[in-house]
């Protein structure tokens, strides 16, 4: 029996479907992805392309297979939301009043030490949306300002490895795309904002057992130039504390490698409020009076 | 009894042929509800096939609603364009500053975080020369510009400290500065023509 063009057509159908499916309509989707502007401030682009020791630092992390046990993809499972009470106006009874039938369970006097208070209180926590607005639409007619914080949930969020979830755009200027697929060690898309100090990547690298005593990652011992110290020790020479420090008249001093790999470790950040990803991030405070006050509390040292 | 019958080959069963057989109903029942399932599944999560809704959104216009306000961030996010066009020159759209070049960090400088702002204003107002420390560094600047004459509008300059101040991604979370503070200290030092150094700026006595 000759069934070739019917194998061959079936095999040509199951593979163009997947090549559509897979590749075709994403790269349709997201192909021409642009920079987006920060939904909380729209004059700040998002993402910015990574400075260049960064750059070279995303080839380390890949030649040394650092992939293989970090990821770089928060998930988020879900959102919750709190309500916060920014400012409670001048018409105390009101907002009081207010206050009572949002808050379901509280007395006058906790009420009226919320609107008291310093500014912003949270009146409502973890509550869905409908309700956070229906909270808000009883506020404001009273003068008061409320506001729904948006909070991320989920167990990588729990984690403390992000702020919110990984999207498609925080990837846009990577070549390779560095997601990874494992977790013998934590998720590293945020590790920028988390872990923000060069020095700690640094000592990190050297020994991860110096910061921390459990930690299962190799030491990457190889990145680094143990050296006599010349007349005076290196600025950049790594400082040790304890059993781990070199034997005297030797220094710990990191190589070019070391440096791209940090520098693409701290450029490592995923906290831009863009569309898809809306959370609720802190901003600055109202100025306390209109005029300036009494003598500066915080002058700086002579 | 034939001899020459193998007894083997007479008990073989007969060729297979090909014939048909119905398939049961029940596994083409079992198809179309997964499928309608499935389109259910796709039409509940996967968020109209939209590249920019993500879980746990399930609609656009989930996300839409989800958007944070700006309300109350305005003069923040327009001071960073100020910002850019008067302070980066020197101070680094980092703020980091140009240490080589004796030009102070505004990252965790207690000169612009400090409470209140009354020398953060007088300093942008009439300029800083002299030695300064700032975050722990001793700095010897020629020179800081007075911005009194350039920048005349009061809430640009609320705008910019505002930025400065409370820019999170600096660790910077300190009070907005409106306009009415920067315009009360410059009338206050408006007969002052030079830049002011460190000892007299300390001397301020602030009210």
């Amino acid at each position: 029996m000759n069934q070739g063009p019917l194998i061959f057509l079936g095999v040509f159908f199951a593979l163009a479907l997947s090549w559509f499916g897979l590749v075709f309509e994403p790269q349709l989707q997201l192909g021409n992805a642009q920079q987006a502007t920060n939904v909380v401030n729209p004059t700040q682009l998002y993402p910015q392309m990574r400075p260049g020791q960064a750059r070279q630092g995303l080839d380390v992390y890949r030649s040394l297979g650092c992939a293989a046990c970090h990821s770089q993809q928060v998930g988020q499972t879900g959102r919750t939301y709190d309500v916060t009470l920014t400012d409670a106006g001048t018409n105390r009874a009101e907002v009081i009043a207010a206050l009572l039938k949002v808050k379901p369970g509280s007395n006058t006097a906790e009420v009226e030490k919320l609107a008291a208070g310093p500014m912003p209180q949270t009146i409502l926590k973890n509550v869905p949306r409908a309700v956070a607005d229906a909270a808000v639409a009883k506020l404001e007619p009273t003068g008061a300002k409320a506001e729904v914080k948006i909070i991320p949930t989920g167990p990588d969020i729990t984690r403390g490895w992000g702020k919110r979830r990984s999207v498609a755009e925080d990837f846009l200027f990577d070549q390779p795309v560095m997601l990874g697929s494992q977790r013998a060690g934590p998720d590293l898309a945020d590790v920028g904002s988390r872990l923000p100090d060069a020095n700690w990547h640094l000592l990190h690298l050297y020994n991860p057992q110096i910061l921390l005593k459990k930690s299962v990652m190799p030491p990457y011992r190889f990145l680094f130039e143990k050296r006599k110290v010349g007349r005076e020790p290196a600025p950049e020479a790594l400082k040790f504390s304890g059993e781990f420090a070199p034997e005297r008249g030797y220094e710990i001093v990191p190589t070019d490698n070391a440096r791209q790999l940090v520098a693409y470790l701290l450029s490592l950040r995923a906290d831009a409020v863009i569309f898809e990803t809306p959370i609720t991030v802190a901003r600055p405070p109202a100025a306390s009076t209109n005029a300036p006050a009494a003598a500066a509390t915080n002058a700086p040292a002579k | 009894m034939n001899p020459d019958v193998n007894p083997s080959r007479t008990r073989q069963e007969a060729e297979p042929t090909s014939g048909s057989a119905q398939a049961p109903v029940w596994l083409f029942v079992l198809v179309a509800v997964l499928a309608f399932w499935g389109m259910g599944f796709l039409d509940n999560y996967g968020g109209g096939f939209d590249p920019r809704v993500y879980e746990p959104y399930s609609a656009r216009t989930e996300v839409e609603r989800d958007q944070p306000s700006t309300r109350g961030r305005e003069r923040f996010n327009a001071g960073r364009l100020a910002f850019l066009q008067y302070c980066a020159p020197c101070h680094m759209e980092t703020g980091l500053g140009n240490p080589a070049n004796n030009v102070p960090p505004l990252v965790h400088s207690e000169w612009a975080l400090a409470e209140p702002p009354n020398r953060l204003i007088r300093i942008v107002l009439n300029g800083l020369r002299g030695p300064v420390k700032v975050d722990g560094k001793d700095f010897n600047s020629d020179g800081m510009l007075p911005w009194r004459d350039t920048i005349t509008d009061d809430e640009i300059i609320a705008r910019i400290l505002t930025y400065v101040r409370g820019n999170g991604e600096w660790g910077h979370n300190a009070s907005e500065i409106t306009a009415e503070q920067v315009a009360r200290i410059r009338d206050e030092t408006k007969a002052r023509a030079v830049q002011w150094t460190v000892d007299e700026l300390l001397k301020v006595s602030e009210k």
